[in-house]
């Protein structure tokens, strides 16, 4: 067991700790125990009544399905995007890499709609995609899409430092020894940049689930089919079925927890490997 | 031969990095390219093993091209400064990653694992990970991965860099005795001379992209060719002399023949000296000297520093003039080191202030012929002026020698290169100078900056080998390429072609032969001042050598380049066709 306070060269540390606890339990915890609080407050059976209804189970299954999609996507093209950012001078670099951001400054609802007109039927891409029968707009898909725009610079922005800081050094070492271009990829890059990876997808994937403004425009919201559960639960809410919004609400908490606890774990255990003694 | 680099030349936006080195490394050789830090001594390196790209020239590896050839096919091992250890794999799995590559069996692979880890002495270190172990240990790992292959040769880019006095020098002992059982062939690059003299059968000393010398240890020490490896290769003190008949001169005495040794039949001329600090004596009084006598001094530091005695001494009488060990325009006055073994303490104690005679063991006289620059103007103003010229402080600091300023109608002994401006004047000055004993002489436009390339011609064959020797000095302190530009007049019979190709080639040979000066050939047609000029007008950063042996007719011939509308320096070189004695 470590000793609760270790020295340190910054002094100061009896002040942030307190912060750290009081902004904790005031701005996350507190929220979160009203929300267990008024689930308890529920009889068990309705409680079970209420989140299994086929429509709560419905827009369970399109919330966390497109948030995994999303993030999966985000893995591969924002690593992608970081790879080419990080190892690539060219014209128009420096332009690329702030319109990264763009996606946490606009409000998620601008994002919505403009991604419905784009993908609407009759939208620049989707009156092309139309006669190919595929429907992007008020289907998973389109929700799969906003969910992807607003996940991407999460995976951009923990890859780049990573992979700024692979060592050119290894993968001329592993050349030398007569490793091929994939094979130090999978071998010496992938490896070195996973746990920053995984981060990236983490926050991705948190953020759509979490995610309501650019989704609700561009997925149509037909019940059962493209209705995520935030948007249930303000539905719940603009009924007055405070306690049914709050046993939704608790699902999410519940879920959401569960699937960031094992990756974090997950991670942990990747980084213990890797920095054995903090080299 | 193991390795062989032909006119390797590695540039970067234009500026070449490595520039045109030429070196054979025999099989189970130790080479060690030793220079300071951004003399191309790693890009070399890398070159060899594939990971950059050269833009001029060849590299076989026993005897096979491998210019081309990428680096996982090279069959090389390399070694970086920083270990570059794969962290996230044990150590068992770095060793084993060029095996794993070529699809070796397990119980092969773990094979040679017991047997690398054996040779450098990490037996039973196997599942650990890197991060687990002292910096020498990972640099252990880094010599078992890099021999896991059997490759052809090793190649060692600052290994030691990275590590503390102690285990540095444990390691360098692991790594010659592995060396020396394996038989590989070695490259090491290293900025140490200490290492490089610990672990080298031959030193390749480089600066400014090129290799400036190659040889044994002992040889490079003892008899240097250039300032820079008598400088950069221990302490040296450089001082300005006089190589006559009978012995060196310095400023303020003469030191007989005994102590240096003089080149057969040379003409009395201007010279560097080399210095060792441990081949200079210390006694109260001249008398008591056991060596040649080199001048009075006065002591101005005592350090002890264990087994030596490091000192400093100002030189009095006038000698202080010859001294070179400085750039020239830095601060304070040159002085004079000296190591004494505790022996030396002990036989004659020496104080700061203390007066003492200097005596040398032993003097090696460099075989460069730019020793010094004097500028020359109608008024000591202007030659002041003119020596400031930014080409020539730039040569000069290059160079560690001196610039001084004279008055051009005033007579006396001419010493080293003479240095003047450009002008309608210019081939008057020229004339007199060379008819005053001057060998080089140095016309600079107003205008001027470090070359890019220098240009070598030289219009009477006489001149040739003289040429080649000041080019082979200049190269070696400039950051710039080597031309011959060979000119055959368009009246040439075509019978007579085949001869002059022949000469060009016998010019390169001779240049890489004698001089140690890899250069490139271009041959032009035509007449030769004119030639030469829209040659150099190709574009700036130029500077012409030009080797001539009749001053007569000079301004008839080369008016051209030397007059007003000159734009490019011209350092002549004056070799007298009688002056073969």
């Amino acid at each position: 067991m470590k000793p609760l306070r270790q020295p340190s060269v910054l002094p100061g540390f009896g002040l942030t700790f307190g912060f750290t606890t009081l902004f904790l339990s005031g701005i996350v915890l507190l929220p979160l125990a009203a929300l267990v609080l008024m689930t308890a407050s529920m009889p068990w059976s309705e409680f079970l009544r209420v989140i299994t209804t086929p429509r709560a189970m419905g827009s369970y299954r399109l919330s966390f399905g497109a948030s995994l999609l999303a993030a999966s996507i985000n893995l591969v093209f924002g690593f992608i995007i970081a790879w080419t950012l990080v190892r690539y001078e060219f014209p128009g670099r420096k332009i690329i890499d702030a319109l990264i951001d763009m996606p946490f400054a606009l409000p998620t609802a601008v994002s919505g709609i403009a991604l419905t007109s784009v993908f609407a039927a009759n939208g620049w891409i989707g009156r092309y995609l139309e006669p190919l029968g595929i429907h992007v707009a008020y289907t998973w898909i389109g929700v799969t899409v906003a969910l992807t725009l607003i996940g991407m610079p999460f995976v951009v922005r923990s890859v780049q430092p990573a992979l700024q800081e692979v060592q050119r050094d290894l993968e001329d070492a592993a050349e030398t020894l007569g490793a091929g271009r994939f094979y130090v990829f999978r071998r010496i890059i992938l490896p070195t940049v996973l746990p920053a990876l995984l981060t990236g997808f983490t926050l991705a994937f948190a953020r759509a689930v979490g995610e309501y403004g650019s989704v609700i425009f561009i997925s149509g919201n037909i019940p059962m089919r493209t209705e995520i559960t935030p948007l249930l639960i303000v539905i719940r809410l603009e009924e007055f079925d405070y306690r049914g919004a709050a046993a939704l609400g608790f699902v999410m908490l519940v879920i959401s927890f569960a699937m960031l606890l094992t990756i974090n774990l997950l991670q942990a255990w990747g980084r213990r490997r890797l920095v054995a003694t903090g080299h | 031969m193991s390795i062989t680099l032909d006119q390797v030349t590695k540039r970067y936006q234009g500026v070449p990095v490595v520039n045109d080195v030429s070196i054979d490394i025999g099989d189970g050789e130790f080479f060690v390219l030793l220079g300071p830090s951004g003399s191309g001594k790693s890009t070399l390196l890398r070159a060899v093993a594939g990971l950059t790209g050269v833009d001029h020239g060849r590299i076989s590896l026993h005897g096979r091209d491998v210019t081309h050839v990428p680096a996982q096919k090279r069959d090389v091992g390399l070694v970086f400064q920083n270990y570059a250890l794969f962290r996230h794999m044990t150590i068992a799995d770095n060793i084993e990653f060029a095996l794993r590559v070529r699809r070796m069996r397990a119980a092969a692979r773990r094979e040679r694992r017991r047997e690398l880890l054996r040779l450098v002495a990490l037996e039973g270190m196997d599942e650990r990970l890197p991060a687990q172990l002292s910096g020498g240990q990972q640099q252990r790992v880094a010599v078992a991965r890099a021999l896991a292959h059997k490759p052809e040769v090793l190649l060692l880019d600052e290994p030691f860099g990275a590590l503390d006095a102690k285990i540095r020098e444990e390691l360098r002992r692991t790594i010659r005795q592995v060396q020396r059982e394996l038989g590989i062939t070695t490259v090491l690059v290293t900025h140490d001379q200490e290492e490089a003299f610990a672990l080298a059968d031959r030193i390749g000393v480089m600066n400014l992209g090129r290799l400036l010398e190659i040889g044994r240890p002992d040889e490079l020490y003892t008899r240097p060719a250039t300032r820079f490896v008598a400088t950069f290769l221990g302490a040296a003190n450089l001082l300005l002399a006089r190589q006559t008949k009978s012995g060196v001169r310095f400023a303020a005495s003469l030191t007989d023949g005994a102590a240096a040794e003089v080149a057969q039949g040379a003409r009395e001329h201007e010279v560097v000296a080399v210095i060792r600090p441990e081949e200079i004596e210390l006694a109260p009084q001249k008398s008591a000297l056991a060596s040649s006598y080199l001048a009075a001094g006065t002591v101005e530091e005592v350090a002890f520093t264990g087994a030596l005695e490091r000192l400093r001494i100002r030189l009095s009488n006038g000698a202080t003039e010859a001294q070179l060990s400085r750039a020239p325009n830095s601060d304070g006055d040159a002085l004079l080191e000296v190591t004494r073994s505790q022996y030396e303490q002990r036989a004659f104690g020496v104080t700061p202030g203390q007066a003492v005679a200097i005596g040398v063991r032993r003097i090696h006289v460099l075989p460069t012929p730019l020793s010094s620059f004097t500028a020359y103007a109608a008024s000591l103003e202007q030659a002041t002026a003119l020596s400031l010229h930014p080409l020539l402080v730039e040569l000069a600091s290059r160079m560690r020698t001196r610039v001084s300023a004279r008055i051009t109608e005033e007579h006396g002994r001419i010493t080293g290169a003479a240095v003047i401006a450009a002008g309608t004047d210019a081939m008057g000055k020229i004339e007199w100078l060379l008819q005053e004993g001057a060998e080089e002489v140095l016309v600079l436009p107003r205008e001027a900056g470090p070359p890019q390339r220098v240009l070598i011609h030289w219009a009477d064959d006489a001149a040739r080998s003289t040429t080649l020797a000041v080019a082979a000095s200049l190269l070696r302190h400039v950051a710039a390429e080597g031309v011959y530009i060979g000119i055959l007049p368009t009246s040439t019979p075509d019978g007579q072609r085949p001869h002059s190709m022949r000469a060009l080639l016998d010019a390169r040979s001779e240049a890489q032969a004698v001089h140690g000066l890899e250069m490139r050939t271009e041959l032009h047609f035509g007449d030769v001042a004119p030639e030469l000029a829209r040659r150099l007008a190709e574009s700036p950063d130029q500077i012409l050598i030009l080797g001539i042996s009749q001053i007569t007719g000079l301004a008839a011939r080369f008016n051209a380049l030397l007059g007003s509308e000159a734009r490019s320096p011209v350092l002549i070189v004056y070799h007298p066709q009688d002056a073969r004695a």
